[in-house]
């Protein structure tokens, strides 16, 4: 998806396999040298941003008592595990994963497919009723979640998927968010990469798979964490749509003991936040080295 | 964009347009319903119930005692989680999706029961038998739903080195901050001065000095009485005085007490356990005692109802699930199983709650505790109450000119009766 | 209802006679495989999106209030009359302003931030890449309520960090969260601060994008990093840094999670926001005024997206963008 497939003639352009180019695989991006200043900045910048994560950790091996304390504490005075323990056993784990992870594989699965689909003729395509279709799928995009929530619960209801994997799934297997964000990258391919494969008599679903995708892959990557996040986090459909525990999903279980009436437990609310976001780093880990691939992607011109 | 502005245009008035052909004719029926009997003999079939957090996740268990007296019914029970369990029932009436048998949060009762989805109580219960506050919740339009479950009610927590006895009425209340604060305490009581939840903790003032929220058949608000005013004038006091704090940092409340600084505050019985846990050596210095009281004694009852829906398909077997547990020595179990206090008031007899010197504090506060009116806007009349106390508490505001303010805002949104 | 959009390219081909003219069966079969392509998102978008949107629509132009759950469609049509009312409440007008406020001041500083530390990430440092990424991405993922306790200590009027900071330089940092006039502030830099990660990933993945050679070429010519980012970063990165704005923008617009943990609105509903408005709204029961403020936001959000489709120019589309920065590019190079 690089723009540095610019065909113009540029005089310091680097062709394919030329030192600049394997030079800057390694250090990307006008860097003349890695900057102290930059890791000053930078690392002064991580503690104020990882210090909530970290007393969030930290604070799900406390006593109820010692969460509540003002000032906080940061290190346990008497670390325990009460709070994941009395997690795993109140609660169904496995099956709860089990549903959360596969709502949220569905959901992903399904808008890095159908996103990228209708991303890719938005950006690269001239069709009748384009400008519409991506206006209207913007649109949706900025209506507040809460007014559908009724009419959204009443159709699901009408349809018999009240309970089901389907009604967890469905609603969300296509976004408008994903649609936007997949359209505004694709807009950075070089339409000629795409024409000239097109006058190759390539199709499109062949131009798609083969050329257009492979570019994508900081996007797809992107998108995949986001929506893997979204879905993953999701709290009130879940909970409106599952009527009985087997269909809950992690943070609906999550909220069965940690919120009561009048009280927070603390305790099982940090340690529950712990789990919940073990899964997300995990595909976050996993997914972030792509965002550099498009990089190496230049050398495909 | 005009073609879809056009479009949108055209369904909308097609989908109106079949709306106004229908009429608010045979709206909703809440406030004119006969409770029908309920067949004798056991019960038989499942019951669907939903239940909130610890509630959801004991019942289950706990009602296997009701299914040996019924071997041919099967309790099924789904837990929910608090946060969002309003949004849930709200939903599930909509889709049509309701369960047989739900818990219901004491102030949502107006508003469900407007719906239509609530089932009027049948004779099958013994109304006398629960606390007269507590049943008054289940009272929407003339009409009871469900029945009290469990029961809350709030009382005064003090530090007893810094207060050697509990005051019995306003001036005594002001008089013991102001003598906790010359023994070094910051504050000498803390009263939530506005924002969500704020009129739980004021209206007993508003109770204690007479005043009624609601005229006799619940259709119009009557919060300017000189009554409120009244409470409202007090409850400006404490701070004006500078007896209370107008900006606490949230979470501030229990280590300031448990430190001493803050000599004294209202909650309900959820706080013992929080104190507990964050001091239980310190907790030889915590006592409760009632509310101090004004012309007369009150306070805030809350907790949660049991209520059937009208769509169950099992509504006898539900409502004798729901009669068996509101029996006193169900409810005394109940109370060992997840520490609910007994919304029936016999079941305090027993030595399980009588011996317990915290739990006498609200047995005893409960004779007296008032229930807000089950209006279905009562929410958010509260909201308004909430927002105009922060107004009188913070910025001085004439407790007279909020009285206005609150009676004019509650009479635009109407009881909804 | 996929059926009339399958219609609508077919119908819509007369008024586009130029391009038809000029190709008609391309131009034609194009059409077909692009909505070949969008088939399977538009079938599930009008079944699960456009359905719920035009019902809320019409509920909006309802008195629906939640005694009406079980009877939707015994409510009468009252038109306009709760947009007039949304307009003319009190609250509304306030929690307007404060949404403003926090939007316009909200989104340019996040927009900042982010890019700024994007740009490091990407290109200041070599080692301990994904470490970075990793904690930057933190906040993203770290649970509200943990969130909530851990600024509510940072912004604690005696105990707190940021005041304790204040004091060493002899400042005396206010009761943030209990004042009406720092709690919005503070709202702000919790919501910057929590959506930094999110729009961190998305330009780092627009950043890929960015031409090496031109910034090495620019580099050598000795162009200053400055001038590098404004001439070539920017320019390139244009579809990536609008879609940003709108995505910040739409959630700025929508902001509730924030005073819904710390203030509940307060103090003096000095936080409070149009989505927590209508978020009460909704819990009261309210539906279709609910509804109606809902709209009334959406109209707001996409009055601001136009503007920055505006401002980060949309029309400008790769082909005209790259004409405009290979230019200046060059100039740098041959000077």
């Amino acid at each position: 998806m690089s723009a540095a497939t610019d065909r113009r003639p540029s005089p310091v352009e680097p062709s394919p396999g030329s030192p600049v180019l394997r030079r800057t695989r390694e250090r990307p991006i006008g860097t003349a040298r890695p900057n102290a200043v930059a890791y000053a900045v930078l690392g002064l910048g991580l503690v104020v941003v990882m210090s909530p994560f970290l007393w969030m950790a930290l604070s799900s091996i406390k006593s109820e008592g010692e969460i509540r304390r003002v000032p906080p504490t940061w290190w346990p005075e008497a670390p325990t595990l009460d709070n994941f323990r009395e997690l795993f056993e109140r609660l169904d784990f496995p099956q709860f994963f089990t549903n959360s992870a596969l709502v949220a594989t569905a959901v992903t699965l399904g808008n890095l497919l159908f996103c990228s689909m209708l991303g890719y003729v938005l950006a690269k395509s001239d069709f009748a009723g384009k400008k519409l279709l991506f206006r209207v799928v913007l649109g949706t995009l900025m209506i507040p979640g809460m007014v559908t929530l009724v009419p959204l619960f009443v159709l699901v209801a009408n349809m018999g998927l009240v309970n089901t994997y389907g009604g967890l799934i469905l609603p969300f297997l296509a976004a408008p968010f994903g649609v936007f964000l997949m359209r505004q990258f694709f807009l950075g391919i070089p339409d000629e990469l795409i024409d000239a494969a097109r006058v190759d008599g390539a199709s499109e679903a062949r131009i798609f798979v083969q050329i257009v995708m492979p570019l994508a892959k900081p996007a797809l990557a992107t998108l995949a964490i986001l929506t893997f996040l979204g879905s993953w986090n999701n709290f009130l459909w879940p909970l409106v749509v599952a009527t009985t525990e087997d269909k809950y999903t992690l943070p609906v279980a999550l909220a069965l003991y940690s919120t009561g009436q009048n009280q927070t437990d603390y305790g099982l609310l940090l340690a529950g936040a712990v789990v919940v976001v073990v899964p997300v780093l995990v595909v976050f880990l996993l997914l972030q080295r792509y965002f550099v691939q498009g990089v190496a992607m230049t050398g495909i011109k | 964009m005009n073609r879809t502005v056009r479009g949108t245009v055209g369904v909308v008035a097609l989908v109106t347009l079949g709306l106004t052909g229908c009429g608010r004719g045979d709206a909703a029926d809440g406030g004119s319903d006969e409770a029908e009997a309920v067949a004798e003999g056991e019960a038989s079939g499942s019951i669907e119930v939903w239940a909130m957090g610890t509630e959801g996740e004991k019942l289950g268990d706990f009602a296997e005692a009701f299914t040996q007296e019924n071997p041919d019914v099967e309790v099924n029970v789904t837990a929910i989680p608090w946060d969002a369990a309003h949004d849930k029932i709200a939903t599930a009436i909509a889709g049509g999706q309701t369960p047989d048998v739900s818990m219901i949060g004491t102030t949502w009762m107006g508003e469900f029961a407007a719906t239509g989805a609530l089932d009027p109580t049948p004779d099958l219960i013994d109304s006398a038998s629960f606390f007269p506050g507590a049943w008054e919740t289940t009272d929407v339009g003339g009409t009871n739903y469900g029945i009290p479950w469990y029961v809350e009610t709030r009382v005064l927590y003090y530090r007893s080195d810094l207060v050697p006895q509990a005051p019995t009425d306003w001036a005594g209340l002001t008089a013991m901050a102001q003598q906790a604060q010359a023994g070094g305490a910051e504050w000498g009581v803390n009263l939530q001065p506005g924002q969500t939840g704020a009129w739980q903790t004021f209206m007993p003032f508003a109770w204690q000095a007479g005043a009624e929220l609601v005229n006799e058949d619940s259709t119009e608000f009557t919060l300017d009485s000189p009554e409120l005013v009244e409470a409202l004038t007090y409850y400006q006091s404490v701070f004006t005085d500078g007896l209370a704090p107008t900006d606490l940092p949230q979470g501030s409340l229990e280590p300031d007490f448990m430190a001493g600084d803050i000599a004294s505050f209202v909650s309900g019985p959820w706080h013992v356990g929080i104190l507990e846990e964050l001091d239980a050596a310190g907790m030889a210095d915590v006592a409760l005692a009632p509310l101090p009281a004004g012309e007369k004694q009150a306070s805030f009852i809350g907790g949660a109802n049991l209520a059937v829906f009208k769509d169950s398909e099992n509504r006898d077997a539900a409502w004798k699930f729901v009669e068996w547990l509101s029996r006193p020595e169900v409810q005394v179990e109940w109370y060992g199983a997840v520490t609910d206090l007994p919304s029936v008031a016999s079941a305090w007899e027993d030595p399980a709650i009588a011996d317990d010197p915290y739990l006498t504090v609200f047995g005893e506060q409960l004779e007296t505790a008032v229930a807000p009116p089950s209006i279905p806007t009562w929410e958010e009349v509260a909201s308004v109450i909430d927002t105009e106390l922060e107004r009188l508490c913070k910025s001085g505001a004439d407790p007279q000119e909020v009285a206005t303010a609150i009676q004019e805002q509650a009479a635009a949104i109407g009881t909804g009766l | 209802m996929s059926t009339d959009t399958e219609a609508r390219p077919g119908a819509q081909a007369p008024g586009r006679a130029g391009t038809l003219r000029k190709h008609p069966p391309l131009y034609r079969r194009r059409t077909r495989a692009a909505w070949g392509f969008a088939l399977p998102f538009v079938i599930l978008f009008v079944t699960f999106t456009a359905g719920p949107v035009l019902m809320s629509l019409a509920m909006a132009v309802t008195d629906i209030r939640s005694r009406d759950l079980r009877n939707p469609f015994a409510v009468e049509f009252i038109g306009l009359d709760n947009f007039v009312a949304v307009l003319q409440d009190p609250m509304f007008r306030k929690a307007a302003g404060n949404t403003a406020y926090f939007v316009l001041v909200g989104v340019p500083l996040t927009l900042a931030v982010s890019l700024g530390i994007a740009v490091l990430l990407n290109a200041g440092i070599t080692r301990l890449k994904t470490f970075f990424r990793v904690g930057y991405y933190m906040p993203v993922v770290t649970s509200i309520v943990a969130v909530a306790v851990v600024w509510r200590f940072l912004l604690h009027p005696e105990q707190g960090l940021i005041n304790e900071v204040l004091g060493w330089v002899g400042i005396e940092g206010p009761n943030w969260l209990a004042s009406t006039t720092w709690a919005m502030p503070s709202m702000i830099a919790m919501a910057t601060w929590r959506s930094m990660g999110t729009l961190i990933i998305i330009f780092l993945a627009g950043l890929q994008g960015v031409p090496t050679a031109l910034h090495e070429a620019a580099a050598l010519d000795g162009a200053g990093a400055w001038q590098r980012f404004r001439h070539i970063t920017v320019p390139t990165m244009r579809p990536t840094l609008l879609f940003g704005a709108v995505i910040t923008g739409i959630g700025y617009v929508q902001f509730f999670e924030e005073p819904f943990v710390m203030t509940q609105g307060g103090p003096l509903n000095s936080t409070l926001s149009v989505a927590f408005h209508t978020y009460n709204q909704f819990g009261f029961g309210n539906y279709g005024y609910a509804a109606a403020m809902s709209y009334v936001l959406f109209l707001a959000v996409v009055l601001l997206t136009l503007v920055q489709f505006r401002l980060l120019g949309e029309r400008d589309t790769p082909r005209r963008r790259r004409r405009k920065a290979v230019p200046v590019a060059n100039k740098e190079v041959g000077r």
